[in-house]
């Protein structure tokens, strides 16, 4: 072994390290996290983990050629709000944004019957108060000339006022900043002549210099969070860093953004690494999936809260640019990965009215439900339910380090579902299970139906703590062309991180529309100069942009690989789509072509076909520039294949499981302990420390040379 | 299993203590079929008189039984009204604000009424002199009869039992 990659997960109680060798050999260590100085728990985490290899942070930091980052501390900050002292400035008439949230934010992340419910909806607290939220007149209009000059005085009084309120930075939004920043600079200018007459020096945030896109709010939102929370973060990735410098560390450690790249700690949108966790998923299956030569993979991850779908095409994953975070809407690249239910964690109960069975939405969480007496849960769960049927092994959580009551379980479930419904506990138990399987069965299919594919033609990846234990039941009976489990699934998260590409991903709105060749050759040949500048200008700007940000990092221009994205909707329409350009300059009418027909292509896939509609034209929202530098990833495993029938070690023991309505010995088998090459048919329990594997009556799973189980229905 | 919350809950409930994400899930969650008899002793506790609470039947304001079997309209400071058929209001304190002058000290300036066409009539406790309740109506309307319970039916029907 001679090079190392290493991520690191700072989650809110635990911090996870994950070490993997140019073999595909890798440990996992945990250790508490420090929230005051996260690099504390980042060490003794680190020590943890090399600690299975009998190896010492010093021996193994020099030869680790990547490190990533990934943690909550900034969602943390924000939605304690222990972010920084701000002052914003405004279009005169808008001070009201964060008391006004457009109505949205006041109900975002709510259920539907909670959405409905006005009694429920409620205002956030704003991250910057209305007395340090000050109006400045002017206006640019939506085309980008100037409708009323800007009162410079004003801007003069407000920065005066707010460095009287001693901010530590202010942030700039503008109506149509997007279009023409020159307001924005211009209230920077006056910000500047009042801090050097004041003495005083605080960061400017222009919203036009970092998130020039449209829709002000979110604009706003974004830039603020960027001031608010992530500024502050520099500080502990730069501790971070420097812990692992003191081990003999080379490289330069760099952070998982929310558009599925890594950004360097010094990025200028630092805000977008707000959101992490749940996509390096996404991530390390798009790299496993390029490894094995499959490019349309569905990625379901099931965790103690929440099932997560994503779909890969192609090879590539779509990227939503409104997405909600922590009650704000924010305008920032994210993969798009959805919750669409719960998780083996989430409380089952039963409708005292309807005696309808419903999941969550909350969920015990850690606390995993009624069998963990320590943990203090009145409602049972679904593990609850796989405890009583067998499917569980109550001595194998976490690898026996806790130990589940199983009469516990039976007796909640008794109790709270199935003497209500006057029916047998172990029957209610596998009803409830089938519904939740049934749930998630149907997300999964409209999911992949409802972007026009098929199943035929995807891969199904399951992954997360409880992915597969209910994988069997979410894909029979939907001819997936495979079902593929990773042996490593519950850490396949932290594996995903390591995965990712070293990538910005810049975007600007430019608003252009042109016509339709066809239905209006004229006015489509007259549009090419407005089209073609706009997109050209756009993207050598962002291209010079992701350079610069590159190298800070020390990264040599050669080495970018530039991707040109834009994205295009019918005028009129509102949901545009992304596409990506196999040229990097407009240059002749044949070029635009080239996007109407990649555009439609897209078009027709995701909505009908018939909902075409060229004669109004084209718009181009949006220009992107993706930079990618590549970087070592993890090497997947590959051993020898034995035979089919696995070891008498393997075998760890017959056991009743309750399914169809009775009862099966089922045999269960220890993950670690089989071979590669090994048939498994069930009914059968694959157990590991961290995941437990199911493979029921009528399915078969057979691990291959890479450690993947692939899982087969056979009466299908 | 039907859901039941804490007293303590619904004390905090009442007194408007309870963090908003705990109020939250009591808003979304299934009912609790136990409320009504949790709510009454905690009134009952809040009020220094020992006739037993019937219903609440506004804010302050509770219907009451008498020794006498008597059901009647009382407030937390004890003041007794009517009997529950008839209209407290009747009973209360009125202040009539129905000039531009005594309209403008609530409602300044255009944000008014027109005395002309509506008037704020204020109904006050005699005993403490807290505002009960605020009615706007036109001129010459008739006091309105909030709400008229028919305390029989519910204790049958709904709690399943006669009334105490």
């Amino acid at each position: 072994m001679n090079q190392f990659i290493m991520s690191m997960d700072a989650g809110g109680t635990m911090t996870d390290t994950f070490f993997v060798d140019d073999t595909g050999r890798f440990v996992v260590g945990k250790a508490q996290t420090t929230p005051a100085d996260e690099s504390i728990g980042f060490g003794r985490s680190v020590e943890d983990a090399l600690a299975q290899w009998g190896q010492s942070p010093e021996a193994v930091f020099p030869k680790v050629a990547t490190g990533i980052y990934s943690g909550t501390s900034m969602l943390n900050r924000l939605l304690e709000r222990k972010g920084r002292r701000l002052g914003v400035i405004v279009t005169a008439g808008m001070e009201d944004y964060f008391q006004l949230e457009r109505g949205i934010q006041t109900y975002l992340g709510y259920s539907y019957q909670d959405r409905l419910k006005v009694l429920t909806h409620r205002h956030n607290q704003p991250l910057v108060p209305r007395e340090r939220m000050k109006g400045v007149r002017g206006r640019i209009d939506l085309f980008g000339t100037e409708a009323i000059p800007l009162y410079e005085h004003e801007a003069e009084a407000a920065v005066a006022e707010l460095l009287d309120m001693d901010v530590e930075g202010i942030v700039v939004n503008l109506l149509f900043s997007y279009v023409n920043g020159a307001h924005e600079n211009a209230v920077k200018e006056a910000a500047l002549k009042v801090m050097e007459r004041k003495g005083k020096s605080v960061p400017i945030y222009l919203s036009s210099e970092l998130y020039p896109v449209m829709q002000d709010f979110a604009r706003l939102n974004t830039v603020t969070i960027e001031a608010y929370a992530a500024e502050p973060s520099r500080g502990q990735f730069q501790k971070i860093a420097n812990r692992a410098k003191g081990f003999g560390g080379q490289f330069e450690l760099r952070v998982m953004a929310s558009h599925g790249g890594t950004i360097s700690t010094e990025a200028r949108e630092l805000a977008r690494t707000l959101i992490s966790g749940p996509i390096g998923g996404m991530v390390g299956a798009r790299h496993l999936g390029a490894e094995l030569g499959i490019g349309n993979i569905v990625c379901s991850d099931i965790g103690g809260t929440s099932f997560d779908l994503g779909l890969i095409t192609g090879g590539e994953f779509t990227t939503k640019t409104q997405p909600d975070m922590a009650r704000f809407v924010l305008k920032l690249p994210l993969v798009d990965i959805d919750s669409v239910g719960a998780g083996t964690g989430s409380y089952v109960r039963l409708d005292p009215i309807s005696k309808r069975i419903e999941f969550g939405p909350d969920s015990a969480g850690s606390r995993i439900g009624m069998c963990f007496e320590q943990g203090g849960v009145d409602t049972p769960t679904l593990s609850d339910c796989n405890i009583i049927l067998g499917n569980l092994n109550p001595n194998n959580f976490l690898g026996g380090e806790v130990i589940l009551n199983k009469e516990r379980s039976y007796q909640a479930i008794k109790e709270r579902i199935a003497d209500p419904l006057g029916l047998d506990p172990y029957d209610a138990a596998e009803g409830v299970l089938q519904l939740f399987e049934n749930h998630l069965r149907n997300e999964v299919y409209a999911r992949v139906f409802g972007k026009g594919y098929s199943p035929e033609d995807y891969t199904l990846f399951s992954y997360g703590g409880g992915g597969p234990m209910h994988v069997a039941g979410y894909t029979k009976g939907l001819n997936f062309a495979d079902v593929l489990v990773p042996a490593w699934a519950a850490g396949f998260s932290a594996f995903g991180c390591a995965c990712a590409d070293f990538e910005y991903r810049l975007d600007r709105t430019v608003n252009v529309a042109t016509a339709s060749p066809d239905l209006a050759p004229a006015a489509f040949e007259q549009g090419f100069n407005l089209l073609s500048g706009a997109v050209n200008a756009g993207w050598e700007g962002l291209r010079a942009k992701v350079k610069d940000e590159f190298s800070k990092s020390g990264v040599d221009a050669a080495q970018i690989e530039y991707r040109h994205c834009l994205r295009v909707q019918y005028v009129g329409q509102l949901n545009d789509v992304e596409i990506e350009l196999p040229f990097q300059e407009i240059r002749s009418v044949d070029d635009i072509r080239e996007i109407i027909e990649r555009f439609e292509a897209a078009y027709s896939k995701e909505f009908s076909r018939s909902a075409k509609s060229p004669e109004l034209g084209y718009l181009v929202t949006n220009v992107l520039v993706r930079g990618v530098v590549k970087v070592m990833k993890p090497a997947l495993p590959n051993f020898p294949l034995h035979g089919p029938e696995p070891t008498e070690d393997a075998l760890k023991e017959i056991r009743p499981i309750y399914r169809n309505g009775k009862w099966h010995d089922a045999r269960i088998f220890d993950m670690d302990e089989l071979l590669p090459g090994n048939v498994i048919t069930g009914p059968a329990v694959i157990e590991a420390s961290s995941t437990t594997f199911m493979v029921p009556p009528g399915a078969e799973a057979r691990l291959d040379q890479h450690l993947i189980f692939h899982l087969r229905h056979l009466e299908d | 299993m039907s859901v039941s919350h804490d007293i303590n809950t619904l004390r905090e409930l009442k007194d408007g203590k309870l963090s908003f994400e705990k109020l939250h899930g009591m808003i979304s969650g299934f009912k609790d079929a136990d409320r009504f008899d949790k709510m009454v002793k905690i009134w009952q506790d809040s009020v220094e008189w020992d006739d037993p609470i019937l219903l609440p039947l506004a804010e302050h304001l509770f219907v009451v039984r008498k020794p006498d079997g008597r059901r009647i309209v009382k407030s937390t400071w004890g003041y007794e009204y009517c009997d529950v058929n008839e209209n407290w209001k009747l009973h209360a304190k009125v202040f009539v604000r129905d000039t531009e002058e005594l309209i403008n000290e609530i409602y300044p300036d255009k944000l008014g009424c027109d005395p002309e066409w509506m008037q704020l009539r204020e109904y006050y406790d005699p005993l403490s002199g807290t505002l009960l309740e605020v009615e706007v109506v036109p001129p010459g309307y008739p006091i309105v009869h909030d709400f008229k319970p028919d305390i029989d039916t519910f204790y049958r029907d709904w709690l399943g039992r006669p009334v105490p």
